[in-house]
């Protein structure tokens, strides 16, 4: 029964609903702008976000991202613009009076209270809740994050793990209609935080509760997010399912931002609706790509190829004309699953590529140091972004 | 393991008194020196001189105030008094201990209300200080720190004045034909003056004016040190402004409470130099009563049995209080 039903979420959050032109979105932002002085920290953003989601906010320090969250919350007023959440305008409503919860950075748990006393103070605040139904309430939730041991801890005795725990659990027993995480994963060592990533995804999906998070870590955006926005200089410049913004960043920043990316400069010396050539002196060479571009031919462009979709050949191919380029491989780093090589085209621009280490390969097999190789790609690997 | 069974074996004597039986005994007054350099790390160098300061000019002035108390009234009005231990021809000690004094505070019905109202006095304007110095105390911490340091100066400013000159500014204030009387009285709100010299009012001015730096620092460096994430996170749960500083801003200044309203109760209970100017006569604060014991009646045994009642009266609940205090902040400790 429970499986079934969590299929049929899963299969309703595979109907992405913002491929809906007419979806309304459950949290609206609509033109917030947040000056501070001077400072425009956050830029006339416009966000629709669905029921269900979780939205990341992906960004460096200082995009604004935790500026937009903390207007979310209400501890921040927007200098222009409006939020509503579920149809309801949230600009009169003093944060103790939203439903929407945070779980701070900081995790900003009370030190003179015990887990279950901080996890009941949300509960406390309302009116209309028996004393009883409190502490059933808190019970199932320690039950959730598994924590059930921990009641009558304070939060210096529990670790760092625990404590993040503790936060989500006084955040989200509230039954919040949105959730707000910043920085969720941030103060827990990596494995801890990928077995965390997985946790927070299973309890979100158990309770449906709204999530957004804000990070500034591409790699927790794409384990959490049903959706990323990317945010530079307070202006959200990308806003896409994970694989979107990886493989299709629209603009020279989102290329460079997630990931790590080569970038050619060059000229668009053809572009058809099914294909395009790109001729870069910094490649030293032409990048044929197998879809069109649907810009002005002669505009200068930039040619985006990711690490892992580049080839190092030994031989040279038969076709060198285009998509491939010769270089000599100066750094390798060997990161046990993949290794990383730094090549040194004949242009004098180091290419960056990574393989993975499929086979355990013998010295003479390997490729090494000072090698001369060619570089190959698919023509449909290379993103051609314009700004 | 082994290590620490020889070492306790060539201890002269066991437990935590060994130190203190080789220091007394093995090496003796003469050699004490040379026992500090040769045993003493430089740490406990530095700790040894506040507990020598203590020693000398707290522990020894009290047992001198402690033997006089229980000693007989010399009609001298000063020492010599009898000593306590006295030995005898047959081989014992005679310990003559006078509680006659001690017997006389209870009964004479002036030292039992002289005492209530000293507590009462101290307790009010501890109360006082903490209704006026807590919001202050809040507005400073919480200010810009541009401004914190120079509100921070003005609280400290008035300890560059003699606290006695302070003190009697505040006559001029209060008499009858004082400022405040002759302000109100030219206003017209009032056609005869107020009488507030020579009043507990006056006394209670007097102690909350001089006492208030001592509760605000504390209480200051305490609220300052607060996460104020803390009062967000209450806030996004659902508590309003009241409630957040009711469980979570005033549970965490108690350190500083207690520390502030310390520092107020105890100097006020032994008030002397306030009162003295301020107050009326009829009613007496304990402090005034002993120093009339002493200079007027020249009686240092009961001068002093007031000394030891007052400082035992104080200390003991002060010291369980200090106690259960101690336990919450090391439960709080993070």
């Amino acid at each position: 029964m429970q499986t079934a039903e969590r299929r049929a979420d899963k299969n309703k959050a595979k109907a992405e609903p913002w491929r809906d032109p007419h979806a309304e979105g459950y949290v609206r932002i609509e033109n917030i702008t947040k000056k501070f002085g001077d400072f425009i920290a956050v830029n006339n953003v416009s966000l629709k976000i669905y029921q269900g989601e979780i939205f990341c906010l992906l960004g460096g320090s200082g995009c604004g991202k935790s500026t937009l969250l903390r207007m979310l919350a209400g501890f921040e007023s927007p200098t222009s613009g409006a939020i509503y959440l579920d149809g309801q305008d949230m600009a009169d409503v003093p944060p103790y009076e939203r439903p929407i919860n945070m779980m701070f950075q900081s995790y900003a748990l009370f030190p003179h209270m015990t887990v279950e006393k901080n996890i009941a103070f949300g509960l406390e605040q309302e009116k209309g809740l028996s004393k009883t139904e409190i502490a059933s309430r808190v019970t199932d939730i320690l039950e959730i994050v598994k924590l059930g041991q921990f009641a009558a801890r304070r939060p210096h005795q529990l670790s760092g793990g625990q404590r993040q725990r503790v936060a989500l659990a006084r955040a989200l027993v509230k039954r919040p209609k949105l959730l707000l995480l910043d920085e969720p994963l941030g103060a827990l060592d990596k494995k801890l935080r990928e077995a965390t990533q997985f946790e927070l995804i299973n309890i979100q999906e158990q309770l449906g509760v709204t999530f957004i998070v804000v990070t500034h870590d591409q790699e927790e955006a794409m384990t959490l997010a049903s959706r990323i926005g990317v945010m530079n200089r307070g202006e959200i410049v990308q806003i896409g399912t994970p694989t979107e913004i990886y493989e299709f960043p629209m603009t020279k920043f989102v290329a460079d931002f997630i990931g790590s990316v080569n970038m050619f400069e060059g000229q668009l010396i053809e572009d058809l609706p099914d294909r395009a050539r790109i001729r870069s002196d910094e490649l030293g060479g032409v990048v044929y790509i197998d879809h069109g571009i649907s810009s002005a031919p002669g505009a200068m462009v930039w040619t985006a190829i990711r690490p892992e979709k580049i080839n190092i050949l030994r031989t040279p191919p038969q076709d060198t004309s285009e998509n491939c380029v010769k270089g000599v491989v100066k750094e390798i780093a060997y990161m046990g699953d993949l290794s990383i090589y730094l090549v040194k085209i004949d242009s004098g621009k180091m290419v960056r590529v990574t393989l993975p280490n499929v086979e355990r390969l013998s010295d003479d097999e390997r490729i090494l140091w000072d090698e001369t190789v060619w570089l190959t790609w698919h023509a449909s690997s290379p993103v051609v972004v314009t700004q | 393991m082994k290590l620490s069974v020889a070492r306790t074996a060539t201890r002269d004597a066991p437990g935590r008194l060994g130190p203190l039986w080789t220091f007394l005994f093995r090496y003796g007054p003469p050699r004490w020196t040379e026992y500090v350099l040769r045993n003493w790390s430089g740490q406990r160098l530095v700790i040894g001189v506040p507990y020598l300061w203590l020693l000398l000019f707290f522990l020894v002035p009290f047992l001198i105030v402690l033997k006089i108390s229980f000693a007989e009234f010399s009609p001298l009005g000063r020492p010599p008094y009898e000593p306590v231990f006295r030995w005898l021809e047959e081989g014992a000690v005679q310990v003559k201990l006078l509680i006659g004094s001690y017997v006389y505070l209870l009964n004479e019905p002036l030292y039992v209300s002289s005492w209530l109202y000293s507590i009462k006095v101290a307790f009010f304007s501890t109360i006082f200080c903490l209704m006026l110095g807590y919001p202050m105390a809040y507005a400073i911490a919480r200010s810009s720190p541009t401004y914190r340091n120079v509100f921070l100066m003005l609280i400290i400013l008035p300890f560059w004045t003699s606290f006695l000159l302070r003190v009697y500014a505040w006559i001029g204030l209060l008499k009858n034909d004082g400022v405040i009387n002759n302000m109100l009285m030219a206003v017209g709100v009032i056609d005869e003056p107020i009488a507030m010299m020579n009043t507990s009012f006056a006394v209670y001015i007097g102690i909350v004016y001089s006492y208030l730096p001592f509760m605000i620092l504390p209480l200051y460096s305490n609220l300052e040190k607060h996460d104020l994430t803390l009062l967000e996170a209450a806030s996004d749960l659902g508590a309003g402004p009241v409630k957040a500083f009711m469980r979570i801003t005033l549970p965490q200044s108690m350190p500083g409470i207690v520390a502030g309203s310390l520092l107020v109760f105890i100097p006020a209970v032994g008030e002397y130099v306030i009162p003295s100017l301020l107050g009326s006569s009829d009613q007496l604060m304990i402090a005034r009563l002993l120093s009339d014991e002493f200079f007027l009646n020249r009686d240092w045994p009961k001068a002093s049995a007031v000394a030891i009642a007052m400082l035992l009266l104080l200390v003991v609940p002060i010291m369980i209080f200090q106690r259960f205090q101690n336990k919450e902040l090391e439960a709080q400790k993070r």
